[in-house]
């Protein structure tokens, strides 16, 4: 029931090309505060409501061993008081005004998304910049919400089988960046880390400098600045975070994942080491992925789902993230399922693409996919808000959203067939399988 | 982006989101035009030109779950699905291609009343679609082939949920709440695995009829070009000779004393509960008294609930409930999870909140809060052409007329402590209800006993 907020996904981005009548870059007004918070403004009186989303440069990218989780841990905490705002009054405060929150963590940023009436503008703005500076920590309360988050866990992790198989093929195609853990943390680290070294992250990276404040929705233009100014001014830079140095070492061979345990089904799932959002091969290995496995009519739910009826579901496909990450492919297995074939079924289409490449036919339909996701995307404020903001975060300008389709139309199609050869090795690949065992049928 | 872990309080926002008949505030929903096909069909219409898309909502009332003969549990799901796998026209295959060739989606699905079909495309698509969709409704072929595979993959499925404790709490629940009532025909792997390509023919031939639908259209087209393609598409539709079939459910069961159900999961690691008992029917007086009342005992983050099990004391990571309501009545639920051993303290403490509901009531202050936050969250509800369409369906299908939202809006403004005191007095659950726990009996069992006698299941029994 989680308010699930997919941040732009490759399928996602953009066909600006008739975009111009309902939503251009002219439109978001752009604001560069002394203390280095960047600020993003769109008005819009489509409803009476207003989003407004934090953008913070922080994720599981940005931890290390023994403080894995700790970024999502923050984004608990942001929550639980500040000198000024007691614990679980920010939420108090804000649904007594007719407000609601969330927030989420992912491996390249901590996004905290509040939807409310015009009225609570003021009031948020203040509540949102106080608690960029000022948490308190509550010895007491972060006990509490460690409870929360080990919860947490056991729910979105531990008590579900495909999260554990993604869990240990993540961890092992990836040995020594970051992504190599999940952004829930592993529970050992969850339930030791210590307040000191939470309180000294947050500090690094919570800070105005390291954010970015996207506001779209029913306000006047001018008085927002004026208010942001008020409130967000008074707080300080801090030193520049760290950067993260660690480059993943290439893969010098194939990987398997073997997990036994109690399940009804089995689980599968392959990934290959992928290039960054930024990379010349990513939009070609974002294409490729649409006719591969997105959709009933992609090559592999034909093969796997229907004419062979190996599997449930398929899905996968290429992340947007700062550094390298995966490419993955996702089969639900049905109960049985030799899973070998699976694989070999897997192999037999990617050879296809590395042999022929795409159709034109094939071509055409991902730019309609692309294009029809991003105009239902931009029907909310909160769409438009979580667009802006995770362009800004992750290609470092949010102006690509409006040009991104250009380098999509401009890629061609023996692109697509090249990238495949490229990556899709049997050095570069790491293939998991989940098996029943037990008390499973 | 890849993971995503949210803090997110679940059960508020999905509730206001995908139930907007429990929403409430500023903005009103537009009146729709209405375009009444040659066979007597209505469609409801709103231009919106701000995106080049367009969306279709259409509910086909008496098509839903509930309708399935008792011998052909899912049968209702298994047409819907296979409703898009084939028609006279266009095999499995091409419909498939088309609808992802246009970035289209296209989907039937079944609600407990009615069959829910759901489509959206660039408006550039939006023909394409609707001859697709009328294809579908006028001429589906059902080949035993697609309906070996369907059915398979369904039944596939549902052994797949099982794995989901958080999922399959809730089909647990549904059983054991309404036993042989309509709203407790689910599909299980052994009811599917009896059901006939022939059940499924005669399903759709009596219960897919224009007479007994509605349709709506919002986005990026004119009306009478609207109006052409709509008669040219589901125009089309005939009605089935002879009288149309029942498309009521009866009277919901009112469970009395306690039904406690344990389903014995070996690997979990949490428990997972759901708590229901009689709630009240769509559209009913009660309503915004209710909503208000719900809004501040479970229903959003800071409701009592989730005060209590989450922010006090981190037993767990979502607490909520929810009214679920259908036209002949409703159900109150409450669901939390938490690990095994804190199973029975989640218990204690949401029964006595259930108590203190109706003892104590609420604040003014949270009154106020209540109200402003039911409508001030009321308006992103009604923000997509999809969501608006579903509306217009929704209330045509429920007779509340098109001010609904304005009138229930307002009516929340109103309410007063005693009346969410009255509220929560008549409708918390405190010696009558249905609980169901799925965890790992061994370490749960002994927690338990203190609440009552417990029916036991394994979860690796058929069915639910």
């Amino acid at each position: 029931m989680r308010k699930r907020i997919v941040l732009v996904l490759p399928a996602i981005l953009a066909l600006v090309l008739s975009l111009a009548a309902s939503f251009r870059q002219a439109d978001v007004k752009v604001l560069q505060l002394g203390n280095g918070l960047k600020v993003l403004l769109v008005e819009d009186h489509n409803i009476p409501n207003i989003a407004l989303y934090t953008f913070f440069r922080v994720g599981s990218r940005n931890e290390r061993t023994g403080l894995t989780g700790v970024s999502h841990f923050c984004e608990h905490m942001m929550f639980n008081g500040t000198a000024k705002v007691g614990p679980g009054e920010f939420d108090r405060r804000m649904e007594f005004r007719g407000g609601s929150n969330n927030a989420y963590t992912a491996d390249d940023m901590t996004v905290y998304t509040d939807w409310f009436p015009a009225a609570a503008l003021e009031a948020m703005i203040e509540m949102e910049a106080d608690r960029m500076q000022g948490l308190a920590f509550v010895p007491e309360v972060l006990e509490s919400e460690r409870g929360v988050v080990a919860s947490e866990r056991r729910v979105s992790v531990d008590n579900n089988n495909d999260s554990i198989l993604n869990e240990n093929v993540r961890a092992t195609a990836i040995m020594a960046h970051p992504y190599h853990w999940d952004v829930i943390g592993w529970m050992s680290d969850i339930l030791s880390w210590r307040r000191d070294e939470i309180m000294a992250y947050y500090r690094t990276y919570y800070a105005p400098n390291n954010a970015v404040l996207v506001i779209v929705g029913d306000f006047e233009a001018a008085r927002t600045l004026e208010l942001i100014k008020k409130y967000y001014e008074p707080i300080k830079a801090s030193p520049p975070p760290p950067p993260v140095t660690t480059v993943e070492p290439p893969q010098m061979g194939p990987k398997t994942v073997l997990i036994r345990k109690e399940a009804q089904a089995p689980s599968y799932m392959a990934v290959w080491h992928a290039p960054n959002v930024k990379d010349p091969d990513f939009l070609p290995l974002s294409i490729l992925a649409k006719p591969l496995l997105d959709g009933e009519s992609s090559r592999l739910y034909r093969r796997l789902v229907r004419e062979e009826q190996l599997a449930i579901y398929v899905g996968g496909g290429v992340q947007e993230t700062i550094d390298p990450y995966l490419f993955m492919i996702d089969v639900k297995p049905r109960p049985g399922a030799d899973l070998e074939r699976i694989d070999r079924t897997v192999e037999e289409e990617l050879a296809k693409i590395k042999a022929e490449g795409i159709t034109p036919r094939e071509f055409e339909k991902a730019m309609n996919g692309v294009r029809s996701d991003f105009y239902m995307s931009l029907q909310t404020i909160s769409g438009k808000a979580n667009q802006l903001g995770a362009y800004e975060l992750t290609y470092g300008d949010f102006g690509r959203l409006f040009t991104i389709m250009d380098d999509y139309a401009a890629v061609k199609i023996d692109r697509v067939k090249e990238v495949a050869v490229k990556y899709f090795t049997g050095n570069n690949k790491t293939v998991g399988k989940l098996i029943p065992e037990g008390g499973a049928k | 982006m890849k993971t995503s872990v949210l803090r997110s309080f679940a059960l508020a926002l999905v509730a206001v989101l995908a139930a907007p008949a429990f929403g409430a505030a500023a903005s009103r929903l537009p009146a729709p035009e209405k375009i009444v096909l040659k066979n007597g069909m209505t469609v409801y219409y709103l231009r919106n030109s701000d995106l080049p898309v367009v969306s279709f909502q259409m509910f086909v009332r008496g098509a839903g779950t509930a309708f399935a003969p008792p011998e052909a549990e899912g049968v209702a799901g298994l047409t819907a699905a296979l409703m898009t796998k084939g028609t006279a026209k266009m095999d499995a295959d091409a419909i498939a291609e088309a609808l992802d060739f246009m970035g289209a989606s296209f989907n039937l699905s079944c609600a407990d009343e009615y069959a829910q079909v759901r489509g959206d495309s660039l408006a550039q698509h939006f023909p394409k679609l609707m001859e697709i969709a009328a294809d579908c409704l006028t001429g589906p072929s059902f080949k035993d082939e697609e309906f070996v595979k369907e059915r398979a993959r369904e039944i596939d499925s549902l052994k797949s949920l099982k794995d989901n404790p958080g999922a399959a709490v809730r089909s647990y629940f549904r059983k054991a709440y309404f036993g042989s009532h309509p709203l407790g025909r689910l599909a299980s792997e052994s009811s599917l695995g009896k059901i006939t390509v022939q059940a499924v023919r005669d399903f759709c031939a009596r219960r897919f009829r224009p007479d007994h639908s509605v349709a709506a259209v919002v986005g990026d087209i004119e009306k009478d070009k609207l109006a052409a393609l709509l008669e040219a598409t589901l125009g089309r539709w005939a009605n089935p000779a002879g009288a149309a079939p029942s498309d009521g459910i009866p009277a919901l069961p009112q469970p009395k004393g306690r039904k406690l159900v344990l389903i014995d999961k070996p690997d979990a690691t949490q428990a997972y509960f759901v708590l229901g008992a009689p709630g009240y029917p769509m559209g009913d007086k009660v309503t915004p008294q209710a909503a208000v009342m719900n809004t501040l005992w479970g229903g959003r983050f800071t409701s009592w609930l989730n005060t209590e099990l989450r922010i006090k004391r981190g037993l767990t990571y979502g607490a909520s409930s929810v009214f679920w309501t259908w036209a002949p009545g409703g159900v109150f639920q409450a669901s939390s999870y938490t690990k095994n051993d804190k199973i029975g303290e989640a218990l204690d403490i949401t029964f006595g909140l259930l108590a203190k509901g109706g003892q104590e009531g609420f604040s003014a202050d949270e009154i106020e809060s209540g109200r402003n936050y039911i409508q001030g969250q009321f308006p992103p509800t009604l923000e997509t052409n999809a969501s608006k369409a579903g509306a217009y369906v929704r209330l045509a299908f429920y007779k509340l007329g098109f001010d609904y939202y304005d009138k229930y809006l307002a009516a929340i403004g109103k309410v007063s402590p005693a009346e969410a005191k009255a509220a929560a007095g008549a409708l918390l659950p405190r010696n009558d209800y249905v609980l169901v726990v799925v965890g790992k009996a061994a370490d749960i069992r002994a927690q338990l006993q203190k609440f009552g006698t417990w029916q036991e299941k394994k979860i690796s029994d058929p069915g639910f």
